[in-house]
């Protein structure tokens, strides 16, 4: 088939970039994709649609560990509306991805490594034919015992899964005196269950080849230019023969900063000439993405008799799961924060992460700093209990502030105001007590169910903070581009076009970018392109910082644009373009007189400019760990109410309250959002939220079993945000996505604790550990159909 | 190679095995294995292909070791891909 004949099927275009009268920035603007989506009129990736295309479907592996003898599709291949069956040897390219280390299969070989990986790939003329096919493909398997636990993974004698072995990353971190001794020392032992991202929108993706050997793929993602680079590698194409394009997304997190769908559907599409689109389902789409590292610490804290921190000693293990991902970032992230916003004179920090056959763990909201934060969070309650003071004066009195050091040796810049942070939320007045007498069965814990009245029910309190670095550290070269044209529309009427490929993922980056266009060029109406790779990359929306960067790209574009339009009418004025500015739609001069209207300077010729813009350089930890690491902190503190059913278990959150430094909140509406957002995914991770796997296999990969915090578990969220500007950030602004989600967890479980007074040392906190009646945890899981472990069988009395 | 935090230099060897060789072609394969996983750089990258990541010398002095070892071991082709990291300039400073 030629390319002409290809080009005869139209690309699934998407519409004119919509025009936007967007607030400057500080005001609050309604998302311009906020109300189609809320009246299910937006267009999602799993709603793309091209003439002829074919239905993409993946085979994976039932076993979390096996080999694989051999990979039979001549049924598949037989059946009718099968277009094509795909193994290892049809990837053209490199046979394996990975955004830090290319360890993963993009079909597995020899051997799989985690339930759920990648085998085969059909395309068929249905999807019911797509996944039957999948079904009759024949695969040999010698299933392996699993290596499940990353501390049996990390023996000496542990089987290795990789060639280079099965610890990814270890950092040693060393500050201060190793000799340290204190008057009062507190341990604990940690955990972290394995979060699920959980967005609503599964992965998905139309793929259309171009007749010309190369590819254009539509796409949900979090980082078009980094999907697009190991696409080219594994489709054995140059970047330029890979277009990839945003399509809309539900929800991201960090389960789509990593690969999922993208080369398969490019390889079936390449392979038959046609269009190709995959959806995964929600169970398969717990299988094809990471997850957040569940996470084992030892923590040891010394303090003065005062209270003053003397020391902190950690060990943390991270599961990575089978393969790599982003998994050596979140390593060097939970070791960095391990001890807190706190100042520490000396630390002993020793954090893994490592290779098992549980799923891959990579990037999730937080990265990293979540898991330590209920850590060091809890040490601190355990600190205040042993010193006999209040967990807030702890904090306090120990609060990171500008001019202290990380335990990384790296100087805490401006603003850092964790004190005022705390004292900030400690302010906040408290919901009322629960009035005597007959109460609302909706404000007890179980709710309408009725599972009490009130007796056995006990209110805690409890406070957590937490922080963490935002944009990317450790000497990358983080940058994002910007294109921004000013020019006249048909009507002739100036009109701001902006070009970036920032994915939207739902935090509001288009809206913000519109924002900061109208405040710099002073122009009422705004067009956002569809991000796409047709320019240079936006970096990943992730670790809170598109507004960041992708925001400080388009604020250097517009001033380029704004310098070269004022140095245009200077120069047919015979003006200084210093004396000139921008007001109204208009060139003005310092008397506030019109010089030219907009449309008078632009009628000769549009204005466009192309910028990267880089944050400041980071640079490598050392040996010891030591380092200036990070960019910029993000600090948030949370503090929780909650009514606990001490018989049942159950747990009713009142309310949380939080405050967080933001330096310049652009978007107040977008702002409330993320907090209420990181909010209720923290209060998942305390309660709910967890991948339950056993021997590496997944026990819930459903959302009925999976179970999300609902609008019904979700209390209102009282929030004060401090605006003490960043000097080096554009408007003075702090990323703001991921830290309400690092201090909800550890305060909700300190308000159960203070309500329980028991220990609760792992997260999500079952309902047994509340009650006091958890069980030893099984090995294994009952055989479908039995009727449970011997041992948990009822008996007659 | 793009960059997340990528290495700064990536070489891809596959083994060729040769049937005159002194050992068999598993034996080949296998030697080139072992010698790329003791350099704690490798990982599996297709049927009998590893690849090596890290920084540019210590890839380098790990090629030459793997290319010995299947050589030793009687295989008469290894091929190989080295791929600087492209899109990281921090190695541009470097």
């Amino acid at each position: 088939m030629s390319s002409t004949e290809m080009r005869t099927t139209p690309l699934p275009r998407p519409a004119p970039a919509p025009v936007q009268r967007p607030g400057v920035v500080g005001e609050t603007t309604t998302r311009i994709d906020g109300g189609p989506k809320v009246k299910g009129e937006f267009e999602y990736s799993s709603d793309l649609w091209a003439d002829g295309m074919l239905w993409g479907a993946t085979l994976r592996s039932p076993h979390p560990h096996a080999t694989i003898w051999s990979i039979d599709i001549s049924r598949a291949l037989a059946l009718p509306g099968v277009y094509a069956v795909l193994t290892h040897e049809d990837v053209p390219g490199r046979k394996v991805y990975g955004m830090e280390i290319p360890d993963q299969p993009v079909l597995a070989w020899e051997r799989a490594r985690y339930q759920g990986e990648a085998i085969a790939l059909v395309a068929a003329d249905h999807p019911e034919t797509a996944r039957r096919a999948c079904d009759a493909i024949d695969v040999a398997y010698e299933v392996l015992e699993p290596l499940s636990d990353p501390e049996r993974a990390m023996a000496a004698d542990a089987p290795k899964l990789h060639l280079s072995g099965n610890v990814l990353r270890h950092i040693t971190l060393r500050h201060g005196d190793q000799a340290a001794t204190a008057d009062v020392v507190v341990t604990g032992e940690y955990e972290v269950g394995s979060q699920d991202q959980a967005f609503l929108g599964p992965e998905s993706g139309l793929a259309v080849p171009d007749g010309d050997g190369g590819v254009d793929l539509y796409i949900a993602t979090q980082w078009l230019h980094v999907d697009r680079d190991q696409l080219a590698e594994s489709l054995g194409l140059s970047p330029e023969q890979v277009r990839l394009t945003m399509a809309g997304v539900g929800g991201a997190f960090g389960g789509r900063e990593d690969l999922s769908m993208q080369i398969h559907a490019c390889m079936l599409a390449l392979h038959t000439d046609r269009p190709v689109k995959i959806v995964y389902n929600r169970e398969e789409s717990f299988f094809g993405h990471v997850h957040r590292h569940p996470c084992r610490m030892h923590y040891e804290h010394g303090a003065t008799r005062d209270g003053e921190l003397v020391y902190v000693k950690a060990r943390i293990v991270l599961d990575g799961g089978a393969y790599a991902s982003s998994s050596t970032a979140v390593c060097s992230n939970a070791a960095c924060f391990a001890c807190g916003p706190y100042n520490v004179p000396s630390a002993t920090v020793d954090c893994s992460v490592v290779y098992t056959n549980n799923p891959p763990c990579g990037a999730m909201r937080g990265f990293g700093a979540v898991q330590v934060a209920f850590g060091h969070e809890s040490q601190m309650d355990k600190l205040a209990a042993a010193l006999g003071i209040d967990p807030v004066e702890l904090r306090i009195k120990n609060a990171l502030a500008p001019g202290h050091r990380l335990p990384t040796g790296q100087v805490v810049r401006e603003p850092a105001p964790v004190a005022e942070l705390l004292e900030r939320l400690r302010a906040m007045p408290l919901p009322p007590d629960a009035s005597p007498g007959p109460r609302d069965l909706r404000e007890l814990p179980g709710g309408v169910s009725n599972t009490t009245h009130g007796e056995d029910v006990r209110r805690g309190i409890g406070y957590g903070v937490g922080f963490k670095n935002v944009g990317f550290s450790e000497g990358f070269d983080d940058y994002a581009t910007a294109r921004v044209a000013l020019s006249l529309d048909g009507d002739g009427d100036p009109l701001v076009s902006v070009h970036t490929a920032a994915a939207e993922v739902g935090q509001g980056v288009v809206t913000v970018q519109a924002q900061i266009a109208r405040t710099e060029l002073q122009v009422e109406r705004v067009a956002v392109l569809t991000a796409d790779t047709q320019v240079g990359s936006a970096g990943s929306s992730s670790a809170s910082r598109q507004t960041y960067m992708t925001g400080g790209a388009v604020k250097m574009a517009c001033e380029a644009v704004r310098e070269r339009l004022l140095q245009r009418v200077a120069d047919h004025a015979g003006l200084d373009p210093f004396d000139l500015s921008l007001a109204g739609g208009a060139v003005i001069d310092s008397r506030g007189e019109t010089v030219a209207t907009l449309a008078e300077a632009l009628v000769s010729a549009p204005i466009e400019e192309t910028v990267e813009f880089h944050h400041a350089e980071t640079y490598p930890l050392d040996e010891n760990g030591q380092g200036d690491a990070h960019l910029q902190l993000a600090f948030s503190a949370h503090r929780a109410v909650a009514d606990v059913d001490t018989r049942l278990g159950l747990v009713r959150v009142v309310e949380l309250a939080t405050t967080q430094e933001v330096g310049k909140a652009l978007n107040p509406q977008a702002l409330d959002g993320q907090i209420d957002g990181g909010s209720a995914q923290g209060l998942g991770l305390a309660l709910l939220e967890e991948i339950q796997i056993r021997d590496s296999q997944v026990l819930n990969a459903s959302f009925t079993d999976y179970l999300l915090p609902t609008i019904l578990d979700m209390p209102p969220v009282k929030k004060q945000v401090l605006e003490h500007p960043d000097p080096d950030a554009p408007y003075g602004l702090k990323g703001v996505g991921e830290p309400p989600n690092i201090s909800t967890p550890p305060a909700v479980v300190a308000a159960l604790r203070s309500a329980c007074s028991r220990e609760l040392a792992r997260i999500p906190v079952r309902p047994e550990q509340l009650a006091g009646i958890d069980e030893p945890r099984r090995s294994r899981p009952p055989a479908p159909g039995s009727r449970g472990p011997a041992g948990a069988r009822p008996t007659r009395s | 190679m793009p960059g997340y935090n990528r290495a700064e230099l990536s070489a891809e060897l596959t083994v060729v095995p040769s049937w005159e060789g002194k050992q068999s072609p598993r034996a080949q394969t296998e030697a080139a294995r072992r010698a790329a996983s003791d350099s704690g750089l490798a990982h599996e990258s297709g049927p009998g292909s590893t690849i090596l990541t890290g920084g540019r010398s210590e890839v380098l002095e790990a090629v030459r070791k793997v290319i010995e070892a299947s050589l030793d071991a009687g295989a008469h082709i290894v091929q190989i891909k080295v791929e600087a990291e492209g899109d990281a300039r921090r190695f541009e400073r470097s």
